[in-house]
């Protein structure tokens, strides 16, 4: 599904448009951060009344320079760090209300994946897989059809038996997109999942990504690949300084005027 | 619950093999201070006993006046035996000192100068062991207070000077055996510690992927545990190695101290395995702790 045209925006340009931060999400919202600022203790200011929605089903990318805020929003998400002020709402649950014994159940509604992959590079690619179930207490007969489901929608049921080190870095990112699948997540995010890897295999787990989000899975990708930004016209929210600058729908990675 | 202590176990197991050169090394540092800890414990042991032994030997002699009844030495035996101080009282006839004096004598190779004298010159003597050397004073006092005694020893200042070194002693033997304890406690910990840091991404993971504090905790408690055991086990082999030799040491050196190999065996056991498995278990809680606190 896509985002609805905003309404006329302040600037004229015919596409992208604007859309106004405050707008009220139409559907379901997955990810609601309301007049959101975070400051470490060092003082260092890294999100600045930041408010964002996303409704259920979206694709977003998430772009901006290094330090502008892209790595500490991701920490608010998956509750690493807590805003300092303001609301981030995860499927209708405030994370800085969330008491700590509830943090683990919140984060299985999130797949995760990174730039480096973070697989364990002593198990198979089965066990990586199974293992995110394994820890979290899945019923072992559950394990199974669960693992071989999502190897089978990421295309790695043939390499199931191998090791990470056995895999190309297309195949073990999809590894690790498989394990973030795994549990069935209201949203996927995808911290950099393109940095290490060259333009065609890129190509190729954004088409996986974008396939899943076809499948209903809200998807927040932060990225720097420009060339991946501008083709696929998804919506782009922009971040500098902590700010959000831009936040169009059928946005390309730089602005457009 | 119960497939949550297996998953942990399995888990356990499995860390404990896919990390085999840390594990041993950590088990291997494990053994080391386990045996640090006995050895030094072995060696308090033997301080202790020797002390006791050394305060046992603490006794008031009483010289009585010559010709007393048996009766009234009877009599006095038993007012003695009554004070809470007293442990133990024996009785040195005239005839018994002379017997010890001589058998002294000949053992020690010297002639025995009392063949040439006509009657016996020693005097019947009442010896009387301390429950506590602490009541040297009072026993003393009451001795001196029973008119058919003679003289008493005065040993009060000998006594007062032995309780010096021995509480010294005593105490500096529980300091040092603490010191141990806690430089061992220190290093175990770190080792466990570096166990656990060497597989941060491990937990890492776990804990993005929505595992709770207790999956995340308890298979490397147990892990710390079972190094622990292992380590203790292993320990205990060395020690049971080398109990025959220590052992025969041990009896020659101390031949005259009440120790009980018996009670030190069972002492051992429990404290290499309780500070083995304990400190395991501590080391790893420490350690993954500082990944759950967010």
């Amino acid at each position: 599904m896509t985002i609805a045209p905003a309404p006329p925006a302040a600037r004229p340009s015919s596409r992208p448009t604007t859309r106004p931060v405050d707008q009220a999400a139409p559907e379901r919202a997955v990810l609601v951060l309301h007049d959101v600022t975070k400051q470490y203790p060092n003082g260092k200011v890294a999100l600045r009344d930041v408010d964002l929605v996303i409704p259920e089903g979206d694709f977003v990318f998430l772009v901006g320079p290094s330090g502008a805020g892209k790595s500490t929003l991701i920490k608010l998400l998956i509750r690493d760090e807590v805003a300092t002020h303001g609301e981030v709402v995860l499927d209708d649950q405030d994370l800085a209300r969330l008491p700590r014994r509830k943090v683990p159940k919140m984060r299985r509604k999130i797949g995760i994946i990174f730039q480096d992959f973070k697989l364990l590079p002593t198990k198979t690619v089965w066990e990586n897989v199974a293992f995110a179930l394994e820890v979290t207490g899945t019923p072992r007969r559950k394990v199974k059809p669960a693992v071989d489901r999502v190897l089978a929608l990421v295309g790695l049921t043939a390499q199931a038996s191998q090791t990470p080190n056995q895999l190309s870095g297309g195949e073990q990112q999809r590894t690790a997109i498989a394990r973030a699948l795994v549990h069935d997540p209201r949203l996927i995010i995808a911290d950099e999942p393109t940095g290490n890897l060259d333009p065609l295999i890129s190509w190729e787990i954004l088409q996986l990504l974008l396939r899943i989000n076809e499948l209903g899975v809200t998807v927040l990708m932060a990225t720097h690949n420009a060339d991946v930004v501008t083709a696929l016209r998804r919506r782009v929210v922009a971040l500098e300084e902590g700010r959000i600058i831009r936040d169009e729908v059928g946005g390309a990675y730089h602005h457009e005027d | 619950m119960i497939s949550f202590v297996v998953f942990s176990l399995k888990r356990a197991w499995q860390g404990f093999w896919r990390n085999a050169l840390m594990s041993l090394a950590a088990t291997a540092t494990m053994v080391l201070m386990l045996l640090l800890l006995a050895g030094f414990f072995i060696i308090q042991t033997g301080l202790l006993a020797g002390l006791q032994f050394t305060e046992q030997k603490v006794q008031v002699v009483a010289y009585l006046q010559p010709n007393i009844p048996d009766s009234q030495v009877q009599a006095m035996e038993g007012r003695l035996q009554a004070m809470p101080e007293v442990a133990s009282v024996a009785y040195i006839t005239r005839d018994q000192a002379l017997a010890d004096f001589r058998a002294s004598m000949k053992e020690q190779g010297r002639e025995d100068l009392t063949q040439y004298l006509d009657s016996n010159p020693l005097y019947a003597s009442l010896e009387v062991k301390l429950a506590e050397p602490a009541g040297v004073a009072v026993v003393t006092q009451a001795l001196r207070d029973e008119p058919q005694v003679r003289n008493v020893i005065n040993i009060e200042d000998l006594v007062q000077r032995v309780l010096t070194v021995t509480n010294i002693l005593r105490t500096a033997g529980t300091v040092l055996l603490l010191v141990v304890g806690v430089i061992a406690l220190f290093i175990i910990v770190n080792t466990i510690r570096l166990a656990v840091v060497a597989r941060a991404e491990e937990i890492e993971i776990m804990r993005l992927v929505g595992a709770s504090d207790a999956f995340i905790r308890w298979p490397f408690v147990f892990e710390g545990a079972f190094v622990g055991f292992l380590g203790a086990v292993i320990a205990l082999g060395i020690l049971a190695l080398a109990a025959e030799p220590i052992s025969g040491f041990m009896v020659d050196f101390f031949r005259v101290l009440p120790i009980q190999f018996g009670s030190l065996t069972r002492d051992l056991v429990v404290l290499v395995m309780g500070a083995g498995v304990g400190l395991g278990i501590l080391g790893s809680w420490l350690s993954v702790r500082t990944y759950l606190i967010r």
